[in-house]
This record gives structure tokens, sequence and C-alpha cells, in this order.
């Protein structure tokens, strides 16, 4: 029996792609399965080409996968539209719109042989049983759940909540057209095809993206504030917030501009309040002014960047990871601030919270590096016991620290008590002019230098967490991958594979990106020969950010491309072949694992 | 609970020594600000005072009060937030004219419509000091600069007519001639229960025409009661603010007859109807749950 299972559906705007693909994973996460969908569009507001795939596991799913076990094409020229984004190998078996006229040998595939090729006529079917044209996609899920006997009561059961409000009459046309699909199936076998074996456990897993999930971290860790402005691919956390604050007290002001929105949170901020933004990389820009204010005024406050295709307008709707140069260094001035990176749906939670913790902490901008595939794709993924995060609030200053107040006092720590509007005894002069401890603008050499120093010294113990570096692998292993974000999950189940083949191979996963914990890299290299900074950037971002700051292994290289060019977990595989390989060649250590 | 008589205007004047010129409008205005809020009373810790940059933005650190000297032009957003996240605070937003009107004008006319109960000062002197004399957005047409060698080829903005046609709910005009006079405009603007605007004609001594200084503006002033203006007439009040850059009429142009609730009105009421729903936090991720 299969235990996973990779499943890519192409279409036109109406044949209800997208909702088939929801309807497919809620009833898989209630049954208790694993999965990940991530959906694709054309550029258009409304119709053109739409497209989902879906990957089903009985174990967690790291990353989207590679090629496509079941691919579903209700019309040719839209499913090829989406080319490597949903691949078709000689595994794979391909469903497809029999009014298409086109022959199960002569599929429009350069190269490609797939698995079985199957001409359902599904418009056909959905006409007479459904009613209507509209019930194609009904048809797709009685298909698969029928070649793969998957979850077939969770989805009828979603069918009815679907369609029960839409009349009886509705909801009995797609139950039958359900079972239409299911029947097809079963009356045209495809040799020697697995069924899908059932979940580990029959309990039902949690099913959000990562945006909801940036949201509901963000109130989890006490924000009561959020300004922002419209932009893809985050606009959904201002979404989720608008919809929920409320209850906690907070507020959301959609703002006239990125600007007027980091602003709003800087001075929510500075009233007291948890506070977070928004954004990607447009905005990220627009705002970078505010965050230099936010760090010399030392107030506390999360950014969010959902990363899109840059420069400029770039390609708003696809994932890539070149906002890390932006994140770390565009500022005028002196200035380091934390960037943290979640590498999937369900790890958002926690790097948000620590977001929150963080700024909170050091009284400082943090910004959290998330990218279109993690924000937008959804998991359904095991429960995550919330009591196990801390939750950290600013130092306010006490009965002693206000007699007098000196905001900005340089501690040891480099950290200041910080008061609030309404707090007696607590007045200060926020700036961002340079300014003394009592907060007294100046411009004095000395005292600015001092302030540097004072507020640099702050994230020192940033360089300890190594708690925000995920390893795997064997520690001596002489082959390296390096990998953040969305990507982490591709490179660590290439890792596996890898494993799986005898290579000894271990990974790196930075949530920490910036500042760079020097220490944790240099003992994670010590044992590494060659390997490979996989990211979806075209310069490779954070393979030049590492070398800016720790003697990287010579045999270390950045395996990077642009956004939008998806990468899977084969190909790293087939590149750390090739690095094993050379080893090999040049007679040095395989380094075989066990 | 504190007493109105319990504040005298210097407790709100703090010990940094001005920047400013000898002889700047701003001293004026700063004077007026301290009367104002001894005559409203509020203890300097339950206000906050939010400005930009230019000369006039450094006024928060010569106040008592929770000061915010942000970065040029986004006074007005820090300022709606910090109201937002405590709406019981008193909340002054002060700048020049290019902070308001030229790098932060975006933001003005949504502060305008959002209407919290902010009290917004501009100091108003058509040219910009700080940098030393170059064109701002309120200087006349044909006015020659050190960015305007052979005289501006634009028009002024006109600060009145831009806070009345974006709907502002209190507009006025003064001037650091008549402190009497600018100090209970700026009380009334505080205690107007929304978004409030006052220009301050304040010259700039150093790199303003000679014509702007206060003992000619004295001349050129002309109080809208004086002239019977009725200020609950917003189209009497456009009118009135078409003479910005010829006359100087001082007093209140607008102020609508009754005031909407403010902003924070309906945030507090939705907080309210919405606080039932709440989870406890660390159930918030079973919203996640599917739909069984």
């Amino acid at each position: 029996m299969l235990t996973d299972l990779s499943i890519g559906m192409a279409g036109s705007g109406g044949d209800g792609i997208v909702s088939a693909g929801d309807s497919l994973m809620t009833a898989l996460a209630i049954e208790g399965y694993f999965a990940m969908l991530t959906k694709s569009f054309g550029p258009q507001i409304r119709g053109g080409e739409s497209s989902f795939r879906l990957r089903v596991a009985t174990t967690p799913v790291r990353c989207p996968g590679g090629a496509l076990d079941v691919a579903v094409a209700l019309n040719w020229d839209d499913f090829l539209k989406f080319g490597a984004e949903l691949p078709v190998t000689d595994r794979t078996v391909v469903l497809y719109e029999a009014a298409s006229k086109v022959a199960p040998d002569a599929l429009p595939l350069k190269g490609v042989t797939p698995r079985a090729a199957v001409a359902v006529p599904i418009e056909q079917m959905a006409r007479e049983i459904a009613g209507t044209e509209k019930g194609k996609n009904t048809i797709v899920l009685g298909l698969v759940a029928g070649y793969f006997g998957l979850a077939q009561a969770a989805i009828l059961a979603g069918l009815k909540k679907r369609f029960g409000k839409k009349g009886e009459d509705v909801l009995v046309r797609n139950e039958r057209a359900f079972q239409a699909g299911v029947e097809y199936a079963q009356a045209h076998p495809i040799p020697s095809l697995e069924p899908m074996a059932p979940p580990a456990a029959r309990t039902p897993r949690l099913l959000t993206d990562g945006n909801d999930m940036t949201g509901a971290a963000a109130i989890f860790a006490g924000c009561t504030f959020f300004g922002g402005y419209p932009i893809t691919p985050s606009t959904e956390i201002m979404q989720y917030l608008t919809r929920e604050i409320w209850k906690y007290g907070g507020t959301v002001l959609q703002c006239e501009d990125e600007i007027a929105g980091i602003g709003a949170c800087v001075g929510a901020s500075f009233a007291g309040k948890k506070v977070m933004t928004a954004t990607s990389g447009p905005g990220m820009s627009l705002k970078t002014e505010i965050l230099g204010l936010a760090s010399i005024a030392e107030l506390p406050l999360v950014a969010v960047n959902v990363q899109r295709g840059g420069p400029s307008t770039g390609i708003p709707t696809k994932s890539e990871q070149s906002d890390l140069f932006q994140a770390a260094f565009s500022a005028h001035g002196d200035v380091v601030r934390p960037v943290l990176a979640p590498t999937s749906v369900a790890d958002t939670f926690g790097t948000v919270v620590e977001a929150f913790n963080m700024a909170e902490q050091y009284q400082t901008p943090v910004i959290v590096l998330s990218d279109q595939e993690i924000g937008q794709r959804k998991e359904a993924f095991e429960r995550i016991d919330t009591s196990k995060f801390q939750l950290v609030d600013r130092l306010r200053p006490g009965d002693a620290d206000l007699e007098p107040y000196i905001r900005f006092r340089d501690t040891e720590t480099g950290v200041s008590p910080l008061s609030h509007p309404g707090m007696e005894r607590g007045n200060y002069l926020a700036s961002g002019i340079e300014h003394n401890e009592h907060g007294a603008p100046t411009a004095n050499g000395a005292v600015h230098a001092r302030m540097n120093e004072k507020r640099l010294r702050k994230l020192d113990p940033l360089a300890l967490r190594r708690d925000l570096f995920e390893t795997y692998g064997p520690a001596d292993a002489p082959i390296a991958l390096v990998a953040w974000g969305s990507l982490a999950g591709v490179v660590v189940e290439a890792r596996d594979m890898a494993d799986a083949e005898g290579l000894a191979v271990k990974v790196l996963v930075p949530k920490l990106l910036y500042p760079v914990a020097e220490e944790v890299y240099r003992e994670f290299f010590a044992s590494v020969r060659a390997g490979l900074v996989v990211e979806q950037s075209h310069q490779g971002q954070l393979y030049r950010v590492l070398r800016m700051f720790v003697d990287v292994p010579r045999g270390l290289k950045p395996f990077a491309r642009s956004g939008s060019n998806p990468f899977s977990p084969d190909e790293v595989l087939a590149r750390v072949r090739e690095i094993a390989g050379q080893f090999r060649a040049d007679r040095e250590p395989v380094g075989q694992a066990g | 609970m504190t007493t109105i008589e319990a504040y005298q205007a210097k407790d709100y004047k703090s010990d940094l020594k001005p920047i400013w010129c000898p002889g700047c409008g701003d001293f004026g205005v700063v004077q007026a600000i301290y009367r104002a809020l001894a005559n409203v009373g509020r203890p300097p810790h339950e206000i906050a005072f939010v400005s930009g940059i230019g000369c006039s933005s450094r006024i928060p650190g010569y106040t008592t009060v929770y000061g915010f000297n942000s970065v040029h032009g986004r006074a007005l957003p820090i300022a709606q937030g910090i109201k937002l996240a405590n709406p019981e605070l008193l909340v002054l937003v002060a700048g020049g004219d290019g902070d308001g009107f030229s790098i932060g004008g975006g933001h003005v006319a949504h502060a305008i419509r959002r209407n919290m109960d902010l009290t917004y000062i501009i100091m108003d002197n058509q040219i910009y000091g700080l940098t030393k004399g170059q064109l701002s957005p309120t200087s006349p047409r044909g006015l020659k600069t050190v960015t305007s060698g052979y005289g501006s080829m634009e028009d002024p903005v006109n600060p009145l007519l831009y806070v009345l046609g974006y709907g502002g709910r209190f507009v006025a005009q003064g001037s650091p001639a008549d402190m009497a006079g600018l100090a209970q405009m700026i009380e009334e603007a505080i205690r107007f229960p929304g978004f409030a605007f006052v220009n301050v004609q304040s010259p700039c001594v150093t790199y303003g025409q000679p014509d702007q200084q206060l003992k000619f503006q004295k001349q050129r002033m002309v109080s809208l009661d004086s002239l019977g203006h009725d200020a609950g007439d917003r189209l009497k009040a456009m009118e009135m603010a078409q003479a910005y850059g010829d006359k100087i009429y001082t007093g209140v142009f607008y102020r609508e007859p009754t005031p909407a609730p403010a902003y924070e009105y309906y945030v507090r009421d939705r907080q309210q109807v919405l606080a039932g729903e709440a989870v406890d936090r660390s159930r918030i991720l079973d919203g996640f749950a599917p739909p069984a």
C-alpha cells in the first residue's frame, strides 16, 4: 500500500480546481492524514488557468515533493502551462478529459510515457449526473478516491456541508457525481495500482496556511495592534487578524500605504502594545526607513515579509527567497536587527512567537522572512502543544527606575527599562535623532559611538541561540546541505533519500538568519568537505551572507536559482550524488553511512 | 483626581534649550501649547506629542509630555497608532509645512477621513529652514530660494483648503503674533472630539521674507470673529480659506456643529461586541481544526 501520494490537477477558471483541492485536503485532515496543498494560478484576476498539487502521506509531509503520482488534466492547454509545477514522469498515472480527443498514447507530454493514461468523459458525466459542468471537480474527487481508496466518507461529509445549504437536489446530484467517479475507477482498473494506506491514527490534523498561522501566532503572542496595507502574497495575514484581533482587545488598521502601516505600529509599540505589520518585498522597501526608526528608538516591532519574486513588482504570486539581503542590510546607519525564517506552516507558529519574544526582549524590530510557498500553502499537521511556548514582555521600569527615569540607560545587557505614555514619571522623548541616555538629541561623536555599541550589544545573546538551528544526519558527515525557509523541507527529504542510498550527508537549517551565529556554523562545518547551500534566489543570498561572516569549507557551493522554479528533493539528491561521486574520483573518503 | 487648576504652563516646559533661531515664530507656538495644555489640565504623562522632521518638529522635546520626534513626514501615522493603542491619551501632532504637506502630504487626507481625536498643529513658514532655505510646498509662486533661483514655478498648497476639502471637522489658523488667541485656539482644538487642524503662520526669521515677519503679520491679520464669520458653515469656511497667501484670517474657519463619534469610538465598540467570542489564547489553534 502507498504511504505517500502526490496528486496534481489543472484546468480553467470555473472548473472548480481550487475547491476540489480544498475539499480533498479537508477530508484528508479529518481522516488523520498528513498533507500539503499548493495552489497555482495564472495572472488573471478571475478565470484563467488554475492548478493544485496535493501530497498526502501517513507521516508528516515536509515538502510538495517532485513528480506526480496522479495528474488530472481537465484541459491540456491549461495543464501544460504549469510545466515544472506539475511534473509527469513514467511513474505518473494521467487522468484526463476524454472530450479533448487526445489518444492515451499521444499525450502532449514531450519525451514522457506515463505509467498509465486514462481518458475519462468527465464533462459528459458531470452534465448527465450532476446536471451541470460545475460537477466536474466532484467527478474527479470520486475518481481519485476510487483509484486510491482515499477518504471517501470524509469527502462525502464535506460535500454535504458544502452543498447541503444549496438544497437537497444540488446535494444529491453531487453525491451521485462523486459516486460515479468512484464507480468509473472501479470499472476501469489500472493494473498493479496500489491503494493508499490508512492514516497512522484517525486523529484529525490541524489544517491551515502559513499566513493564517502567522495571524494566530501573533494573537497567541499577545499582539494587539496590526497596521498594514494589502499586498500579495501576504494579505491573508491582515485578513485573518481583521476577523480575530478585536476579540482580544486589539485593532487592525488598514493604512493608506505601507509606510503608514509600519508607522502606526511604531506608535502603538511606543504606547505599550505588542505590534506586527506584514507585507511583501515592495512593501518592505517602503517600510525600511521606519524600521530604522524602531531600531534607534528601541521599540519592539515584528515585520513579516512573505517573499515573492522580485525586484520591483517581480512575480507577485510566486515564491522566492531573494529578500535576505534586504532583510539583513537594507538600512542606513549601523543597524543589526534579527531576521527569522519559518520552515513550514506548522513551524510558522513557533517562529512568529519567537519573533515577538525577541522584539520584546531586545526592544528591536524583528523581521520574519516567510515566503509565498509557506504563506499560501495549506498543511495538515500534528497538533501543536502551545503550552511549551513561553511569552516575553518588554522590561518595564520599576519604582527605582523612575527616580529619575533614564529611558536609554546603558545597562550591562544594553536593554533599558521601557515606559509608555500613561505611565507616571516615565515621560521621555523617543526619537529617530541620535540621543543620549536621557533621550536628549545629540550630535556628540562619543555619545553616538556608545549608543551604537549599546544597541548592538543587546543582540549578543543571539549568537548562543543554537535552538534556532535544526540539524539532521550524522554530525561527522563530510557532505553538508544548508537550506532555509520553504526549501528546508525539500533538502531534509533529499538527505533522507541520500541516507537510504548509504551516503553520509547532514543538513543545517537556520531559522535565525541574521545576525549570523558564526559559532554555530563553525561547529557545523568542522567535518564538512563539500556541500550545497540550496536556495531560491539567483545570487544565492544566504551563501553570500555566510561567506561574509564564516570561513565556509572550500567545497561548499551555492545551488541557487530564481524563484518560480520549484526545487524537488530528487534534483537535490542528484547533486549530492554528483558530489559523492567526485569524492570517489578523487579517492577521497566517500563518507559511507554506518 | 487631578484638578484643572493643578497645572501651570511651566509644568509642560522641559529643560531642553530650543535650537531655534532667536525671533523664530516657533517660540511663540510652544508657549501657546504650554498655556493650552495647562488650561486643559491633563497631567504630562497622559499626553503624547508626536512630530516629524524640521525646525518645528523639535517641539515635543521642549515639553515634559511623552514626546516622539520621529522621521520626516510620518508623524500622523505614528500618532494614530498611539491613539488606537490607548484612546485615553491626549495626542498632539506637530510639524512644518514641508513635513505635513510635502513629504507627509499623503497621510493628511487619511488622518482626516479616519477622524481620530488628534490635534494637528502645522507651523507654516513657507520655507525649508532646517536645510537652509529651500522651496517649501507653501512657498508662493515666484519665490526665489536656493532651489528656485529664478523663482518658483509652482502654486503653493493651501493647507486650509486642503484640510477643509478632505472633510476636516475642525480647521483654524493662528499666529504667534497673537499669543492669547493662538493658545485659546489650540485649547479649543484639543477639546474638539475629533481630528482638529490648526495652521500657524509661524515666520522663519532667518530664511523667511521680510513681509512675513511678526510685526508685518500683525498688520495683515484679520480675525474671523471680527468679520462675523459663521464657523458652522463649511462652504463659507472654504470661501474664506481662499484668501490663504494673501490675507491672514485668524480664528476658527470651521467647527463641525455636531461632532461625529471619533474612530476610536467604533474600535472600542467592535472590541466590546466581539470580546465574548475570544477563546483562551492557548487554544487559538483550535480554529484550524478541520470542520468535523
